[in-house]
């Protein structure tokens, strides 16, 4: 599977209050809660995170089993997708 | 020509109106929050017109640049321009009701710059403090102010809250609820927000930040769907509940709630 990496929408507006993300969604203004592995994923959105790199941490920090961690983010991250929180991209993306 | 002056929140606005009935609803409807000195913002309300575009709903929308915006609604029609701090509004009739509905869309787009929000609360002031009531329809911010007789009404509907370096203002509004009382034109710091719902007893439980924040977002008046402004107006939010303690706040209608959150 080729590398993906992961950015958040300039659009979106959010803040981390004890681990968790509290992210706007800009279209329909619904604020989206994340819990501390969500938020991990969230804050990696960087555009050079490699999401075999946040999957790894994924395993290191909360003790969850490599297949698990890989089918949980992706479903995850599938889900800020269409809700037009993040992008996906196959190549490295610059500093905006 | 008829000039009126508004402050509401610190901000003061002129009404310039050619129509006499205009100037009247303003001259009553605003009466304790006429005002002298210069304005920071200006509305010229036109006669009423039968040409004013229906639209059913409240529709806020940018309009030939980024700080324009139209204001549409079934009973009036104008734009706010929030860089020239300039508005102009036809009515379809010189009504209290269409002007204040125009006049809290405009002061919910102009607070921004200012980090202020129009939030969906009662707001009452004690020994000098701001308390605000944050809630929906029928959750009982009526109730609380009309049970809250030795307090100082801000307003029982629509209050405004203005957030500085780590601290909020509350302001005192003409934006009535149920009481029909328009609120007093004053401010204080704002000590306390809580969320109102009716329950069997008294009760009051702390809130973090983030449920907090959830919580008071639905309840903030804005009516744009651009990002960029309300990715401000969370911002805004989110610094109002790091500065302030919030509450969940169930109470019975007696005025034993205040009991409780002095004990809180």
């Amino acid at each position: 599977m080729p590398e993906a990496y992961l950015t958040q929408s300039p659009r979106t507006a959010w803040r981390v209050y004890d681990g968790e993300a509290a992210v706007l969604c800009p279209d329909d203004s619904t604020l989206n809660s994340l819990n501390a592995v969500g938020t991990l994923i969230w804050e990696s959105a960087d555009g050079k995170t490699a999401v075999s790199a946040i999957v790894a941490r994924i395993c290191e920090e909360f003790d969850v089993d490599p297949e698990r961690a890989e089918r949980d983010t992706m479903a995850f991250i599938a889900k800020l997708r269409e809700r037009g929180l993040l992008t996906v991209s196959e190549t490295l993306q610059q500093a905006p | 020509m008829a000039e009126l002056s508004i402050g509401i929140a610190g901000l003061r606005t002129a009404v310039i109106t050619r129509d006499p009935d205009v100037a009247t609803v303003v001259r009553d409807r605003y009466e304790g929050f006429l005002s002298t000195g210069p304005a920071d913002w200006r509305i010229e309300i036109s006669p009423p017109s039968g040409g004013v575009p229906f639209s059913k709903d409240v529709v806020v929308r940018r309009d030939g640049g980024p700080a324009r915006f139209s204001v549409r609604r079934h009973d009036f029609a104008g734009t706010v321009d929030v860089s020239e701090r300039t508005a102009d509004l036809t009515l379809t009739s010189p009504d209290d009701v269409s002007i204040n509905s125009f006049l809290r869309i405009l002061y919910s787009l102009a607070l921004v710059e200012t980090r202020g929000l129009v939030v969906h609360a009662a707001s009452l002031v004690r020994d000098g403090a701001a308390y605000l009531f944050c809630g929906p329809s029928g959750s009982g911010k009526t109730t609380v102010a009309r049970l809250s007789t030795d307090a100082t009404l801000l307003s029982d509907e629509l209050s405004i809250v203005r957030i500085a370096e780590g601290y909020a203002m509350c302001f005192g509004t003409p934006f009535r609820g149920e009481l029909a009382l328009a609120g007093e034109d004053r401010a204080a710091p704002l000590i306390g927000i809580y969320f109102l719902h009716h329950g069997g007893r008294h009760a009051v439980e702390a809130l973090g930040p983030k449920e907090a924040l959830a919580r008071l977002l639905p309840n903030v008046l804005f009516f744009a769907r651009e990002a960029d402004v309300t990715a401000a107006v969370f911002r805004i939010a989110a610094d109002l509940v790091e500065a302030v303690p919030c509450f969940d706040l169930s109470f019975r209608p007696d005025p034993g709630f205040w009991e409780v959150i002095r004990n809180a």
